[in-house]
Parts: structure tokens; C-alpha cells; sequence
């Protein structure tokens, strides 16, 4: 806030030129197709770049997700199970177009704030999808482990095994995770007792990273907003970045850290206020690490065998000896 | 420890202080264990389990999660303790002997009145076989835990194929302790079982169902000491006037 109160139109143009030379830099540096590869990654979308496509009827971003992932989702059965007692059916099924929010159809789209910097009206334009936490309690806390971290760092759902309970989008910080009834698992069990879907969200097009290319949305960008690589080195370059431009990381240290990182000119708090919220339209403020507290305990859990074994083992040998006692006493 | 016997007032001491302490360790984690894990799943907000009086909390997984490791602690150190001390002091009264597992179809058919109970020892061949069953039960429920709980602290990225295996694992077996559990408690409801109730509460049964059901476990007592090993050698208290000589106790599985 402080920073941001001391930029003026000086100070703006200033800035705006840095993050021209360093995007410039970062665009020379971007990794080129299939760079991603195997190990930690992390992708970088750099605010200062994305236009929002606004010459376009949507993001490419957006497009090139919508087109590689049409398909993906199986065709909901008709009609679909009333889930009991709730009675709530989330069908997009009907409304795949929709694309101005994230939806199972729609994996990532662009918020816009209008915001003010240095006293000039400015829009920043925020690409959104799933942040690929570090430490995802929408996975680690998945009752049947069919949302995983994987080693490269995203976080990934499995359509066939999820239940669509949509436990991992009441632990998002975001609640990235969004619900399509009438496809899944749950509708060989018990349609209407138990689950009520799939949950679907970004996946980093894990299956694209298998092959050594990027995420589709990545390649797409005809701005080079986005990039991806290897962990160390995005971070390094995230923060080289935000320090030229005098700006702003979001990401890093949010819900503990996550894979995804934000540059942006302006604080995130100022965006988050900006931006327009609700279902399906994350915000961008703080996030605390949503399992946190229970770190303690579970360190606890943990030794707790130890602990038990060392009682037993004492305890035992305390009898034993006391035995061994009585029956020297008694001769 | 002493095994007492009162004649007076009808009564023989069936559990230790100690075991006492862990069967009930075990028993009221395990509950706790059962209904946070249950809160687990994404069904006390669907379900409105929130409105009954006390669960307010059942929707939040985090709460639920906290309670969870709170009452695994008490269950894991329980199980492991259980392990090792009654491990290294050779108490093999609940472990299952050749023959129990048709003994055991014996003694259920005599509760739909088909035949007659043989003696019995301290322990009915069944309860053996129930006590392997819910250790193994156990077992799997704690690894798989511990696996979990590794992953949640220290290792979400673990391999997707451990992580699967430890949850479905989890789940199947947690399907299974609510089983083995309504299953004890379902035993307890049956009349010749009764009697054991006011054991596993109070440490005593009465001496007379004693005599008539478990002869075998009187008889191992009053057998002179040497005939079951020195370590096992303790006096038994004989509280009432007239009684028996101190009887050693059987060294199974009364334990200071």
C-alpha cells in the first residue's frame, strides 16, 4: 500500500519501462517448447503482459484450453441422480460456452481489475486457474486419495476414482475445484446417497508435460504472460522480475506456497479488492495454509509408535525385574 | 500383579489395572477415531449432521482432522504399548490355539441352545479369534494411518501408488473395525456373555459364573506355581475367610 501510494506518473513510467526491459529479458528467456521437463515445476504468469486477448472473443488461453480439453469429460447421464437430501445438481453440461468464470468446462479464465496507480486508471488483467499448491490439502485430505500432488508439482484429479464430494473445493483457498453431477464413480454406487460427480480443475495437462511440451494455455499466450520450468528457476526469475518492476509476488508464501507465481505491478491486495468475486471467481487475497494447525499434531501421530514401544518396553522389564525380585527374596 | 478372589462377596479378579486402562484407551479413541474419521467424507454438511447438538464442528475437516491425530495418538501408543509389554511378558491367553476356530462354531451353536458349552479357559476360543482378527484390523488401520499422516506433514508428492493403497486400505479396513467392533459389542448382548460385562468395567466377574464357564482358567490358577514357570509366580489374595490357600495366578494376562 505504502509502495504503491509513492508511485506517480514519473514513477509508473519508470516502472512500466523496467518491466518492458525485463520482459523483453523474460520473453528471450521463456522457455522454449517442451522446456518444462521432468523435476520440480513452477509457472510464472507476469501481469504486466497479459492484455486479457481483449482483441479476441476470448483469451487464447482460455480457447486453447476449452479446445484441448472438449471431450475430456464424459457426456452427463440423463437425468441425472437428485443427490439426497441436498437435492443440488451442478450441471454446465448446457453451458460449456461460459467462460468468463472457471466452471468444469472451463479450466481457466481471465479476471479484469480496474484499479488505480499512481493516479492513473490502470487494468490488469489476471489469467486464473488451479495454483498447484506445494502442499494441497484438497489432495493430501482427499478421503479416496483421487486428487494427488504429483513429483512435478501438479496437482492433479482423477476423473475415474473422485466422487465428486467436493471436499477439495471447500479446502481450496480458492475453491478452484468445480463440480459436473452426472458423471463418475458415484453413479455405480449409490447416485443419490453418496457423491454427486466429478470434480474437475486444471491439471497443467499433465499429459503434455508426460510428453516434454508445456501446458497448452502456456504455448498459447500470444503475449508470453506464461511461463513454465523448472522450480528454482522460476521462482529466481519471479522475484528478479517483481524486484525491477518494484512489484509485487503472489504465490509464494500463499496457502503455504504454491507452484504458480504472480508478478504484478500492483499490490494483490488492490486487485483483490478490484476484482468481481463470488462462485467459480477465486479472489486474491491472503491465504494461510489451510492445514497449518494440524502440522503439530500430526508430527505427534507420528511418534507416537516410539512412544508406545518405549513404554511397553519399559513397563515390561520394570515387571519383569520386580519378579525376578520377589522370587530372590523368597528364596 | 495378585489375582483376588472373594468369596464373600462373589467376585475374582478377571483384568489387571492395567489392561483395564488400555482396552478402554483403545475403546474410547477408537469411537473418536471412527466418528472423525467418518466426518472425513464430505457428508456431516450434506447430511445436516451439523445440527445434532455437539457436532457443529463435524462439517469443518480440519477440526475433524484435529481430533483425529488427537485420538491417534492415544490409540497408536495404546496398540504399540500393548504390543511390547504383553510381547516381551509372554501373555499368551488371547493368542488363538490349534482348534479354536471349530471351537469357536461349537460354542456359537450352543447360543441357539444346540449342545453344551465345554469348560472354558480364561478366554472363550472365539474372543482368541476375535482378538487376532481386530489386531490385524488394527494393524493395517494404524500403517496406513501412518502413512497418511507422513504424507500430510512431510510428503504430499508421495508415490500416487502408496498413497492409494494406504487410503483404499484405510477406508476398507475402517469399514471392518466398525464391523469387529459391532461385532464385540453384539457378543456382549448374547446371555452367557453377560457376566463378562462387569468384567471389562470393573476388572471383576462373579466367582460363580466363573466356576461354572471358565473351570479351566480356576483350575490353571490353583495348579501349583513351579508347573507354570517362576516368572509367572505371584500370590493369589484370597479375600474371604475359610478360602483357599494363596493360589499363584496364572501369569497370562493380569498384569500390574
Amino acid at each position: 500500500m505504502e509502495k504503491e501510494m509513492r508511485l506517480n506518473r514519473r514513477g509508473f513510467f519508470k516502472t512500466a519501462t523496467a518491466a518492458a526491459i525485463v520482459g523483453t529479458a523474460g520473453v528471450l528467456t521463456v522457455p522454449r517448447r517442451g522446456e518444462a521437463g521432468e523435476g520440480k515445476l513452477a509457472s510464472l504468469i507476469d501481469l504486466t503482459r497479459c492484455d486479457g486477448c481483449v482483441d479476441r472473443p476470448i483469451p487464447a488461453c482460455i480457447a486453447t484450453c476449452k479446445e484441448i480439453k472438449t471431450g475430456r469429460l464424459p457426456e452427463p447421464v440423463e437425468p441425472i441422480p437428485v443427490p439426497f437430501p441436498t437435492r443440488k445438481v451442478e450441471d454446465w453440461s448446457k453451458k460449456r460456452e461460459v467462460s468468463t468464470r472457471l466452471t468444469p468446462y472451463n479450466l481457466i479464465f481471465v479476471q479484469k481489475a480496474n484499479v488505480e496507480v499512481g493516479g492513473q486508471a490502470k487494468t490488469v488483467f489476471v489469467p486464473r486457474r488451479c495454483m498447484h499448491c506445494d502442499n494441497p490439502a484438497c489432495a493430501t485430505l482427499c478421503p479416496f486419495a483421487a486428487n494427488h500432488k504429483h513429483e512435478n508439482g501438479a496437482v492433479v484429479i482423477d476423473q475415474d476414482t473422485c466422487f465428486g464430494g467436493a471436499k477439495c473445493q471447500t479446502l481450496c483457498p480458492w475453491q478452484i475445484p468445480q463440480r459436473q453431477s452426472g458423471i463418475g464413480v458415484y453413479l455405480k454406487v449409490m447416485p443419490t446417497l453418496m457423491g454427486n460427480g466429478v470434480m474437475v480443475k486444471c491439471d497443467l495437462c499433465s499429459d503434455l508435460l508426460k510428453e516434454g511440451k508445456n501446458p497448452a494455455c502456456i504455448d498459447a499466450c500470444p503475449k508470453k504472460a506464461m511461463s513454465i520450468g523448472p522450480r528454482k528457476e522460476i521462482y529466481g526469475r519471479a522475484e528478479e522480475l517483481a524486484k525491477s518492476i518494484n512489484g509485487y509476488l503472489y504465490g509464494k508464501t500463499e496457502n503455504g506456497g504454491t507452484s504458480t507465481l504472480y508478478v504484478s505491478p500492483v499490490p494483490f491486495e488492490h486487485l483483490d479488492r478490484a476484482l468481481r468475486k463470488g462462485p467459480g471467481e477465486p479472489g486474491l487475497g491472503a491465504a494461510k495454509r489451510v492445514m497449518a494447525e494440524t502440522d503439530g499434531m500430526g508430527k505427534a501421530v507420528l511418534a507416537a509408535p516410539l512412544i508406545g514401544v518405549a513404554a511397553g518396553v519399559t513397563g515390561a522389564f520394570a515387571l519383569l525385574s520386580k519378579r525376578k525380585d520377589r522370587v530372590k527374596k523368597e528364596g | 500383579m495378585s489375582v483376588s478372589i472373594s468369596e464373600e462377596k462373589n467376585r475374582i479378579a478377571r483384568h489387571g489395572s492395567l489392561e483395564l486402562v488400555e482396552h478402554w484407551a483403545l475403546a474410547l479413541s477408537g469411537l473418536i477415531l471412527l466418528l472423525s474419521g467418518m466426518f472425513e467424507l464430505p457428508t456431516a454438511a450434506r447430511y445436516k449432521i451439523t445440527a445434532i447438538p455437539g457436532l457443529w464442528w463435524s462439517s469443518d475437516f480440519i477440526a475433524s482432522l484435529s481430533i483425529h491425530y488427537v485420538a491417534s495418538v492415544v490409540f497408536i501408543v495404546a496398540a504399540f504399548f500393548h504390543l511390547f509389554y504383553h510381547g516381551l511378558l509372554n501373555d499368551r491367553g488371547l493368542i488363538p490355539q490349534k482348534g479354536d476356530f471349530r471351537a469357536s462354531i461349537e460354542v456359537i451353536k450352543t447360543f441357539f441352545g444346540k449342545g453344551e458349552e465345554p469348560p472354558f479357559d480364561k478366554y472363550l476360543p472365539e474372543q482368541r479369534l476375535a482378538y487376532l482378527g481386530m489386531a490385524v484390523i488394527i494393524a493395517v488401520i494404524i500403517l496406513t494411518g501412518l502413512v497418511k499422516t507422513y504424507k500430510n506433514v512431510y510428503a504430499p508428492d508421495l508415490a500416487h501408488g502408496l498413497i492409494l493403497w494406504s487410503t483404499w486400505l484405510h477406508n476398507i479396513f475402517f469399514v471392518l473395525f466398525i464391523l469387529a467392533f459391532a461385532g464385540h459389542i453384539g457378543a456382549l448382548v448374547l446371555k452367557p456373555n453377560r457376566p463378562m460385562v462387569r468384567g471389562i468395567l470393573t476388572g471383576k466377574v462373579r466367582l460363580d459364573y466363573a466356576r461354572h464357564r471358565h473351570p479351566l482358567w480356576l483350575a490353571e490358577m490353583s495348579a501349583p506355581a513351579e508347573a507354570r514357570g517362576a516368572a509367572a509366580a505371584e500370590p493369589m489374595k484370597t479375600e474371604a475367610a475359610g478360602s483357599a490357600e494363596p493360589h499363584p495366578s496364572n501369569g497370562q494376562s493380569n498384569n500390574e
